[in-house]
């Protein structure tokens, strides 16, 4: 028997805006509601309807997956924690006079402009309520983040004049925040 | 009971209605609407993402399997899971206790 229309499209929204397994998972969910609702004498439109209501609308399943993702977790630690690490940097650079670094004007432009998308698109993983939109944008994020800390390592580590107890700071918490986004990316693409 | 006074709650209630064995999303609510004689209002879509968050804690184990051509996830409690479970049903126990003492009146009850 071909389902009621209702309970196909609510799959089909599902699947459309969930990685496959997730959506799997609510519409077995949502079958055995169903199946319970017919067994319950309800006609198939009556039942359809039940399970739907009992289950919420299927943007607020989304939703809650979203909510719940590990990329907007990371997202949201990475946006808290970002002015510290911002402010360690920001002290090694006039410390170290930075202009006087021989990087490329491009080079900083670059980087300057990797910061500003990378910290946007967090933003929009913490925001979002679409799961897939969270999951892209925090995977994003995190790899902009990463991309910007090894170029910052590797800047102060080979164009200032000496390493300043200041850089040692800022170099050994932006190689932590590497080892924390390297354990964080294999979840959030799950 | 509304979803919004569960607020904290419903980590432990997951755990509990895992407690006599492996159940499948719908089945999990399915025991917690039994278990409270209905009164949970709660949308049953929105417990997934919960059961995922509770995974990834390694306070439950899921698994894959097919019914009727369906594919189904189904979940376990784990060591860690059972722990978690018994510290909370302490900590409700002595929240109780404080809100009860303070709303009703109940005695405070002698730890002698």
């Amino acid at each position: 028997m071909a389902e009621p229309s209702l309970i196909a499209n609510y799959k089909a929204v599902l699947l459309a805006e969930l990685p496959l397994p997730l959506a799997e998972e609510v519409s077995d969910g949502l079958a055995e509601a169903y199946a319970k609702y017919l067994r319950l004498e309800l006609g198939a439109e009556d039942a359809a309807q039940a399970a739907v209501s009992e289950f919420g609308s299927a943007r607020s399943v989304v939703e809650a997956y979203s909510s719940a993702s590990p990329a907007r977790r990371v997202a949201r630690a990475l946006v808290v924690t970002g002015p510290a690490f911002g402010l360690c940097w920001a002290a090694v650079l006039i410390t170290g006079k930075a202009w006087d670094w021989p990087v490329p004007i491009i080079a900083r432009a670059l980087l300057g402009g990797l910061l500003v998308a990378s910290v946007l698109v967090l933003v929009i993983a913490i925001r979002a309520a679409r799961y897939r939109t969270v999951r892209r944008s925090g995977t994003a994020g995190c790899v902009g983040l990463a991309v910007l800390d090894t170029s910052m390592i590797t800047a102060a580590m080979t164009s200032g004049p000496g390493i300043h107890w200041l850089a040692v700071i800022a170099i050994f918490a932006s190689a932590a925040r590497l080892v924390c986004i390297a354990r964080a990316l294999p979840p959030m693409l799950a | 009971m509304k979803a919004d006074q569960l607020k904290g709650h419903l980590d432990a209630l997951l755990l509990a209605a895992l407690e006599d064995g492996p159940r499948h999303g719908y089945a999990v609510m399915e025991a917690l609407r039994e278990s409270t004689g209905g009164q949970l209002e709660l949308p049953t879509g929105t417990i997934y993402p919960a059961l995922h968050r509770l995974e990834a804690a390694g306070l439950i184990a899921g698994s894959w399997s097919v019914v009727a051509g369906r594919r189904r996830r189904c979940y376990t409690l784990t060591g860690a899971g059972e722990d978690a479970l018994l510290r909370r049903r302490a900590d409700w126990r002595n929240f109780a206790a404080v809100m009860s003492a303070a709303l009703e009146g109940t005695p405070w009850p002698n730890p002698a």
